[in-house]
């Protein structure tokens, strides 16, 4: 009787352990692998963040979102789009790319950068 | 005549302003509150906007809480829920000027050199005095970089008991911004 208590309290505590484990091990969002919230051309997204900041950040800030738009700048690791929003990618962007390039991008919305007014998004991941 | 004269001169103006600034989007700025033999307590934010005037050596720079990444994602959502509380207060700013800059004294060989200005973070506004950096003007970029020291409590995060002992209060910030003429 004892030792099936004793079996018993030892299966408990390592399944404890096993999803204690889990919970402070966790994983970090994949934000590749999410569904967007919102989809729209980075024209909208700028206007929302300038017109008025808190609300737009209350409606965006870590959602995952899709923009589009056309290229204005484009560095081994990020893409500007219509001067409008900033998309950080994790890895080197690998797509063959130019300015002028119509694109769609999904990322996760950081916020709002007031000294250049640009949307930033990061872990971003090329639609088409 | 004149018309067209005031016209020339204003765009060789405009260009003379664009030129007195350099900029990155890409800045790095990263922060430890590590205790020996706990957990490493870090995070890195890739994304930092930082501006530099080159005429009067004014300074801003603008990270996104939201954009440190923690290697433990939990840490990440504490950070960010519970600490920095980046969903009411998403920047962390800073705006100064670099101490007796000119831009004809940059050189490609690293000096040293010193920076005051006022940060803010989750709320609140610290004045920081003589932060040293180097600094040096490469292919055509002015690289800033340093590191400096504040305090947790300086800036009105609280600390739970529970983890008081596992968090530094004194946090180290290194940052390198490679700034490119816009």
């Amino acid at each position: 009787m004892t030792k099936k208590k004793i079996i018993i309290f030892a299966v408990i505590l390592i399944i404890a352990a096993i999803f204690g484990y889990n919970y402070i091990y966790q994983d970090h969002r994949d934000i590749e692998t999410e569904t967007a919230e919102f989809s729209m051309p980075s024209s909208e997204i700028a206007t929302l963040f300038s017109e008025d900041i808190t609300s737009a950040e209350q409606k965006f800030l870590n959602k995952t979102i899709e923009i589009s738009g056309i290229i204005s700048e484009i560095n081994t690791n990020d893409i500007t789009i219509d001067d409008k929003a900033f998309c950080q990618f994790s890895d080197v962007i690998t797509t063959a790319l130019d300015k002028t390039d119509t694109i769609k991008i999904k990322g996760r919305v950081i916020g709002y950068d007031d000294l250049l007014e640009q949307v930033k998004l990061d872990q971003c991941t090329i639609i088409n | 005549m004149k018309k067209i004269t005031f016209i020339a001169l204003f765009c060789v103006s405009l260009s003379a302003i664009g030129q007195s600034k350099y900029l990155t989007k890409t800045g790095s700025l990263d922060f430890e509150a590590s205790v020996p033999s706990f957990e490493e307590v870090a995070a890195k934010n890739n994304s930092v906007t930082a501006i530099l005037n080159t005429e009067n050596g004014e300074f801003a720079a603008l990270a996104l809480v939201k954009a440190f990444r923690f290697k433990n994602a939990l840490m990440e959502e504490h950070f960010n829920e519970n600490y920095a509380e980046s969903d009411k207060h998403p920047k962390a700013t800073f705006k100064g000027k670099i101490n007796g800059f000119k831009f004809d004294n940059l050189s490609a060989s690293e000096g040293s050199t010193s920076v005051n200005g006022s940060l803010t973070f989750h709320g609140v506004t610290k004045e920081l005095k003589d932060i040293s950096m180097t600094i040096k003007l490469a292919d055509g970029k002015i690289v800033l970089s340093g590191s400096f020291k504040v305090l947790v409590s300086d800036f009105e995060i609280e600390i739970p008991k529970i983890v008081a002992n596992k968090l530094s209060d004194e946090v180290d910030i290194d940052f390198n911004f490679e700034l490119a003429k816009k």
